[in-house]
């Protein structure tokens, strides 16, 4: 009777937990390129926006090994989609930065203006701050899990998401402020500045929504 | 074939406890071979009736030598698609199939009409029923779990009283049944004020005051665990008295019906079951658990470890009580598929993280698979019995 080992499927959550620490770290070294990028010291910023892109293929192969995983064939304490779709999500957290390194990258740092670069830093503080909610909220829902889905887990889970959300709006108010100086500054940048500002801006808020997107798929989770 | 069950089956009671750590693989070899040895020698009675004469009808069979055909090839077919199921993974029950042996040779010796179709039916429905009586128990007891412990304020204080309680209930059980069976008490309901409820209590007790000498609290859920932890090694030992009482019968029931041949002719139906057999087949549990079970513990054990204490604690207890009240009345139910509903039950409770589905349906064909194969290979095997003797 082997019944015992064969009875338990593999848990979902530990690989993921694992795949929001890739996510995370990617996010990371990319605010690390956002920081040399404000120094002006475009090779050190290149190293660290090439480091973002392999962290972000790290990322992506792990997400493949727990879709291969995650058959219907398991009974779960949560609903299969969800996962899956959280995972999506989460992935995108890493897709959004990579996309941030990309246009990083595209061109030398030409004269952005210090209050454009303080508002693009400002950005990039928060969507740290977005990324690391989102692993802690991954690992709160094992938590959840573990206790057997206790009031209190969950309510602490739901406060995580909250704060997610809170992070995420205020991103977004960040990115509008970000736009509107722009296009007040218009005289003084050259067309290539503004557009390479405006998609840095952009990439960088998105890193942020799909935040608050995978946050909504953990409260699905809790609501099965 | 008792060895066979106290290499693998028994093993399993002790492995989630091996597996956590909570005792090492030698410890459990010793609590699991005592256990099971006192669990099959104390309580194994009833099934083991109902195995050796409850399944054919006695009066049908007028040669002794059939009977003693009969169960050898009983045994030896249960034994044969053991070792064939094992060889393809399949979860079989040794439970199904020894009664699936008994049934085939009666069948071809005497026709249907032998099989006492209502003990027959009373036993299949309770192979159906006791999973499900496992998933609802294992069920409601992790939900108790959760109000009384994890949605406390203080986790690990509610854990120093509950888990001495879930003890002390489990004890009311063994309590009763030493009255029931050893000292042949017929009340039911003496046995629990008399001997289960003083026995709880006293364990009640003494578990209360081992577990508050022992455990400072901590961070909530390690705490809770490691109260667990040490808990579980005595439901493990209470899984292994229940899975004693059981199964001692598929590997005894037909050494029983032969040896009433032997010893009394046909007469011998209505003598008991003798001390010294039930004591042989706790032996021979007892001897593979020590010789083979240390292995697959070790490698089972090692392998759980999507396994929380404090479920592991559950499914030992709800199973081990559903087992034990089977003993009791008579009814032969596989162990396997107790603790397998029990799993699912709290799977159910989302207190799981991820159940294997195909092997629940393995299972569950593994039931129907089981009686009639058993059936025909132990018709077989007494065809040629019978032509060679």
């Amino acid at each position: 009777m082997q019944v015992w080992t064969k009875l338990f499927a593999k848990s979902p959550f530990k690989p993921l937990i694992k795949h929001s620490e890739v996510v995370l770290n990617t996010v990371e070294t990319l605010e690390k390129a956002l920081l040399a990028w404000e120094r002006g010291d475009y090779e050190e910023m290149r190293r660290l926006a090439i480091e973002v892109d392999r962290l972000e293929d790290v990322a992506d192969r792990i997400k493949e090994e727990i879709r291969d995983s995650l058959s219907s064939k398991l009974m779960m304490a949560v609903a299969r989609e969800d996962v899956l779709i959280y995972l999506h999500m989460q992935d995108k957290v890493a897709d959004a930065a990579e996309d941030t390194a990309k246009w990083l990258l595209i061109k030398k740092p030409g004269t952005v203006p210090e209050e454009l670069k303080t508002l693009i830093i400002q950005m990039g503080n928060e969507s740290i701050k977005a990324a690391k909610l989102v692993h802690k909220a991954i690992v709160q829902m094992d938590r959840v899990i573990e206790s057997g889905f206790v009031e209190g887990e969950i309510e602490a889970e739901y406060e995580i998401i909250h704060e997610i959300e809170g992070v995420e709006s205020k991103i977004d108010g960040l990115d509008t402020e970000l736009m509107k100086r722009v296009f007040e500054m218009a005289d003084q940048l050259s067309w290539g500045d503004g557009f390479y500002i405006l998609n840095v801006a952009r990439t960088l808020s998105n890193i942020s929504d799909k935040a608050k997107d995978a946050a909504e798929r953990i409260r699905l989770m809790m609501n099965k | 074939m008792a060895w066979a069950i106290g290499a693998n089956d028994a093993a399993n009671s002790m492995s989630t406890a091996v597996g956590a750590k909570a005792i090492t693989p030698k410890q459990a070899v010793i609590i699991a071979g005592v256990l099971e040895f006192s669990g099959a020698y104390f309580f194994g009675k009833s099934v083991t009736e109902t195995i050796r004469k409850g399944i054919l009808d006695p009066t049908m069979i007028t040669d002794p030598m059939v009977l003693v055909y009969g169960s050898v090839a009983a045994l030896l077919a249960a034994t044969i698609w053991l070792v064939i199921a094992t060889k393809f993974g399949l979860p079989v029950s040794t439970t199904h199939s020894i009664i699936g042996g008994i049934a085939g040779y009666g069948i071809v010796y005497a026709g249907t009409a032998i099989v006492n179709w209502g003990k027959m039916s009373q036993v299949v429905l309770s192979w159906i029923l006791s999973p499900v009586i496992g998933a609802i128990m294992a069920y409601l007891i992790f939900k108790a779990f959760t109000k009384s412990i994890f949605e406390r304020k203080d986790p690990v204080r509610s854990a120093r009283i509950w888990s001495p309680f879930w003890i002390g209930l489990a004890f009311v059980v063994i309590g009763t049944m030493f009255y029931i069976k050893v000292l042949h008490g017929g009340d039911i309901k003496t046995g629990i004020l008399m001997y289960g409820i003083p026995l709880g209590v006293v364990v009640f007790f003494v578990t209360y005051l081992l577990i508050k000498l022992r455990f400072p609290s901590s961070d909530p859920f390690i705490g809770v665990e490691a109260i667990f932890r040490k808990a579980q090694v005595i439901t493990s030992g209470y899984l292994a008295l229940a899975h004693g009482a059981n199964d001692v019968a598929n590997a005894i029931g037909p050494v029983a019906a032969v040896y009433a041949v032997a010893t009394m002719g046909l007469g011998g139906m209505e003598v008991p079951v003798p001390k010294w057999i039930l004591a042989l087949g706790g032996f021979g549990i007892a001897v593979g658990v020590a010789t083979y079970g240390y292995k697959v513990m070790e490698t089972v054990g090692k392998k759980i470890t999507e396994l929380t204490n404090t479920r592991g604690f559950t499914i030992q207890f709800s199973a081990a009580t559903v087992v034990l009240i089977a003993s009791w009345m008579g009814l032969p139910i596989s162990t396997t598929h107790v603790v397998v509903g029990a799993v699912i039950g709290i799977g159910l409770a989302r207190g799981v993280k991820a159940i294997n589905k195909d092997i629940v349906k393995d299972i569950i064909i593994s039931w129907f698979v089981t009686v009639p194969v058993a059936g025909l290979i132990s018709a077989a095997i007494f065809k040629v019995l019978m032509l060679v003797g």
